[in-house]
């Protein structure tokens, strides 16, 4: 079928219902009327006049008898990424992308040139991943550009870039990345699998996947990693995991995702060993503060105040004195009062938020203390909950869910009901598998040879084969 | 669902200190005195035996569990007496685990305590890891196992200090028969392998280290001498009047004023360990009724197991000396038909049916060398 160039123009147009922004130039071509479509704001301006539109006007080889569109292809775009449509169709799905449609009158197929125009913030370190050494480069908005950051790290034929397109209306670049010969096959074609199955109408950012990807999901945990930086992804891809990279989001998913992840930090693996483990250790210390310290206090507030030093105890009953409210009213309320003052300061404008800071620590906090309505032990115990909360701020969302439950139990059961609460959690997370990777890996099961990067690191020469928590082709092979 | 070499040690050995640190060291001293420990590890190196003898039935039943061996080798009709008798012993430690852990609570962590509201979350526990399996409960038993040894070997070792030694002197003062009425009388403390009826098909060998069970026994053992010397050593003649082993080596009740701050850690531990074990009964119970009455699915047989624990919470008055009517001969018959005589018939009946069937089809029996061999480089993270 051959194309009326005005007419097809026109038509699509029309269909794209006289979008503003479309934008169309009508050029002749020797003896034969071309006609350019493409939408304005997502195409390079520059690129379309040197690439397209100079070459065409300057154009002085003799084509007659040549067919146009393989003129235009091959000499005048030979630079650039073609690709020829034979429906009107998924040429306009193409202009939708940001490609610029070239209709070549009486010609039997459509040009569709790559000239989008990416718009990138330049690469600047993660706010939620910053490290003391290590490469700061951080992932972007931009899906071409982040596989580019890959790309820079990666120079084998084993890395693979499978993509997809998510979204009815959207239509959103989704590139799932991976190492063929190491990733896991069944964990590779169940996640392309849950990928391709999702009908949704627009996917914003990568997280709009993470409900598809999870398969517990009303689970409170975190079932999905993610991460801002390339390192680190190139890092996780190596041990067998696959990435997900949205295009419009800085944020690539992982998986399977254990727990441990979480506590290691891409710092970890530029600093000296021992120092690590002491970190990790620190840690893993930190999120028992974190969850059980306010429950821990309450209980033995009310329960088992005998348990405490005698000193210790004095001066908590000589702080508590004259507080009006209960030890459990008491630190729910500080609580509460903490988690409105973080969600208050990471939604408002930064100039405020030194004006924030004034207003919690020291009129709310001050003040309610002085004023004999909260006592220094319990702010001091919340406080030192919270900040322990994000030495993992990937789980800290988790974290103070389990806290409030924690604070709850050991009010009304003590110290045993919050043994109780551990071993339940304990259970439930034993059995709460990724993507063939056990969520409590190397620790349950006990997998010796991944000891080497748990809680304790050992050096990078030391940490000679592919961990075994992680589902992957090549868990007993020497890495290269 | 299966379990590896190493949570399957683990879990023997947590089965193996799990009733010991309770009321026991101070039942044994009325009978066998000083020589206690004796008994104590007589007893365990037995069951350390049969644990062996278990391994052994195991990885000749393959990937059948325990009903289908058991029918294979003695027929339907006995099997099912096998199975009662099973989950007799199965409910006796499980009703000893709960009853414990609420004196211990009771006595220990609260002064004022209606533990109708405490038992509830505990049966919620329980129910919750027998639904989830044997594989769970066996990951929980590899994560708080270590921090269990610790605790005990820092009990024992903070109170090393104040023994004396010379009051095991004289050794055997009166003779062997004490020694031997305890070890029968006290024989339900006992019999910790017979968890391991209800694993049959449910362990993967290929992981197997010949000698990482030993050491998991050996050091079950040790860990339990090394209390009850310090057990003994400490309150000598009035061990009877003590109730809590554990609690009364460190010296901790937050209801008396004798406190030691760090031992609250040591006794929460306890705590955990036994909410474990009473996870690891439990299941084994629902698997066995499950068995007996040929329930589809596990819900009403973990409803079984649940509504007995509840109701044993409320029978009987509130008194440590509850195990001693608990623990009657007739329990010590079941613990030595379940753990001593069982596994001895099932290899002799094992033997007779693959006999019989010389020349034509045996038993299968999986060679775990040959499957080892061949998985070398193939690795289970899931298990």
């Amino acid at each position: 079928m051959k194309i009326d160039a005005v007419k097809t123009s026109e038509q699509i147009k029309k269909k794209l219902h006289d979008s503003g922004d479309l934008k169309s130039r009508n050029v002749q071509f020797f003896d034969t009327q071309i006609c350019i479509l493409y939408f304005a704001p997502i195409t390079d301006n520059e690129l379309l006049n040197n690439t397209l539109l100079y070459p065409l006007i300057n154009f002085s080889d003799e084509i007659k008898g040549k067919d146009v569109v393989e003129v235009l292809r091959d000499k005048v775009l030979a630079n650039q990424e073609v690709t020829l449509f034979s429906d009107l169709q998924s040429a306009i799905d193409k202009l939708l992308a940001g490609n610029t449609l070239i209709l070549v009158d009486k010609a039997d197929k459509i040009i569709g040139c790559d000239m989008e125009k990416i718009t990138v913030r330049a690469v600047a370190e993660p706010p939620t991943s910053v490290v003391i050494k290590g490469p700061r480069e951080g992932f972007t908005e931009s899906l071409k550009f982040n596989l580019a950051l890959i790309r820079k790290r990666v120079k084998s034929d084993d890395f693979v870039v499978k993509m997809l397109e998510i979204g009815e209306m959207t239509k959103t670049q989704v590139a799932v990345v991976y190492f063929d010969s190491i990733a896991d096959k069944k964990v590779l074609n169940e996640i392309l699998k849950r990928l391709q199955s999702i009908k949704i109408d627009g996917v914003l950012d990568s997280h709009f996947l993470v409900a598809y990807l999870q398969r517990n999901k009303k689970s409170l945990f975190k079932q999905v990693g993610d991460t801002e930086k390339p390192d680190i992804l190139v890092g996780k891809m190596l041990e067998g995991r696959v990435g997900i990279i949205v295009d419009g989001s800085p944020i690539v998913l992982t998986l399977p995702f254990i727990l441990l992840e979480d506590l290691q930090n891409s710092d970890d693996y530029y600093s000296q060993p021992i120092r690590v483990t002491f970190v990790r250790t620190l840690r893993l210390v930190g999120v028992i503060l974190a969850v059980l310290l306010p429950g821990v206090y309450i209980a033995l507030e009310l329960y088992h105040y005998k348990i405490l030093p005698t000193e210790f105890l004095i001066t908590i009953m000589n702080s508590t004195q004259g507080i009006p409210f209960s030890p459990f009213i008491e630190i729910l309320f500080i609580i509460l009062l903490f988690e409105i003052l973080y969600e208050a300061n990471i939604r408002m404008p930064q100039y405020f938020g030194m004006a924030m800071s004034i207003v919690g620590a020291l009129i709310l906090g001050e003040t309610a203390v002085n004023a004999g309505l909260v006592s220094p032990p319990a702010v001091m115990i919340v406080a030192l909950s919270g900040i322990t909360f994000y030495i993992i701020p990937g789980q800290a969302s988790q974290f103070s869910i389990l806290r409030l439950i924690g604070v709850i139990i050991g009010a009304s059961l003590g110290i045993y009901g919050i043994l109780l609460f551990c071993v339940f959690i304990l259970s439930y997370l034993c059995n709460f598998d990724s993507y063939k990777s056990a969520y409590l890996a190397p620790t349950a099961p006990y997998i010796q040879d991944d000891q080497k990067d748990s809680y304790m690191r050992k050096t990078i020469d030391e940490m000679k084969k592919r961990p075994k928590s992680i589902a992957n082709n090549k868990q007993n092979e020497i890495r290269r | 669902m299966k379990i590896n070499y190493r949570q399957l040690s683990i879990m023997v050995f947590m089965s193996f200190i799990a009733l010991k640190f309770l009321a026991l060291p101070s039942l044994l001293y009325v009978e066998s005195k000083n020589m206690s420990m004796l008994v104590a590890l007589a007893l365990m190196l037995i069951d350390g035996i049969y644990v062996f003898v278990l391994l052994d039935l195991m990885k000749k039943s393959g990937e059948k569990n325990i009903y289908e061996f058991m029918k294979s080798c003695l027929g339907t009709v006995i099997t099912k007496l096998v199975l009662i008798l099973l989950i007799l012993k199965y409910a006796l430690v499980a009703g000893n685990i709960s009853k414990g852990l609420e004196f211990f609570v009771v006595e220990n962590l609260y002064t004022e305590f209606n533990w109708f509201v405490f038992v509830l979350p505990l049966m919620i526990l329980v129910g919750f890891m027998v639904y989830k399996g044997i594989r769970n409960i066996a990951r929980v038993g590899e994560m708080v196992c270590w921090a269990i040894v610790i605790g005990l070997i820092y009990i024992a070792l903070k109170a090393l200090s104040g023994i004396d030694i010379l009051s095991f002197l004289p050794f055997f003062k009166d003779g062997f028969k004490p020694l031997v009425d305890s070890a029968w009388i006290h024989l339900s403390w006992f019999g910790s392998a017979t968890f391991m009826f209800m694993l049959f098909g449910f362990v993967d060998f290929r992981s197997e280290k010949k000698t990482e069970m030993i050491k998991y026994i050996i050091f079950a053992i040790l860990i339990v001498q090394l209390l009850y010397f310090v057990f003994y050593g400490l309150f000598e003649v009035t061990c009877p009047t003590h109730n809590y082993c554990i609690s009364d080596i460190s010296q901790f009740s937050s209801t008396y004023s004798a406190i030691d701050e760090l031992s609250w850690l040591v006794v929460s531990m306890w705590i955990v360990a036994q909410a474990v074990q009473l996870g690891l009964y439990g299941y084994c119970m629902a698997q066995a009724i499950k068995y007996l009455f040929d329930i589809k699915g596990n819900i009403l047989s973990i409803i079984i197991v649940v509504v007995y624990l509840l109701a044993w919470s409320f029978i009987g008055e509130n008194t440590i000396r509850m195990e001693e009517i608990f623990f009657t001969p007739f329990a010590s018959i079941v613990t030595f038909l379940a753990q001593y005589i069982l596994p001895v018939v099932l290899q002799i009946a094992y033997t007779i049916k693959n006999r019989k069937k010389k020349g034509g089809e045996k038993v299968k029996e999986v060679d775990y060398e040959r499957e080892k061999n061949r998985d070398k480089e193939e690795v289970k993270v899931n298990i």
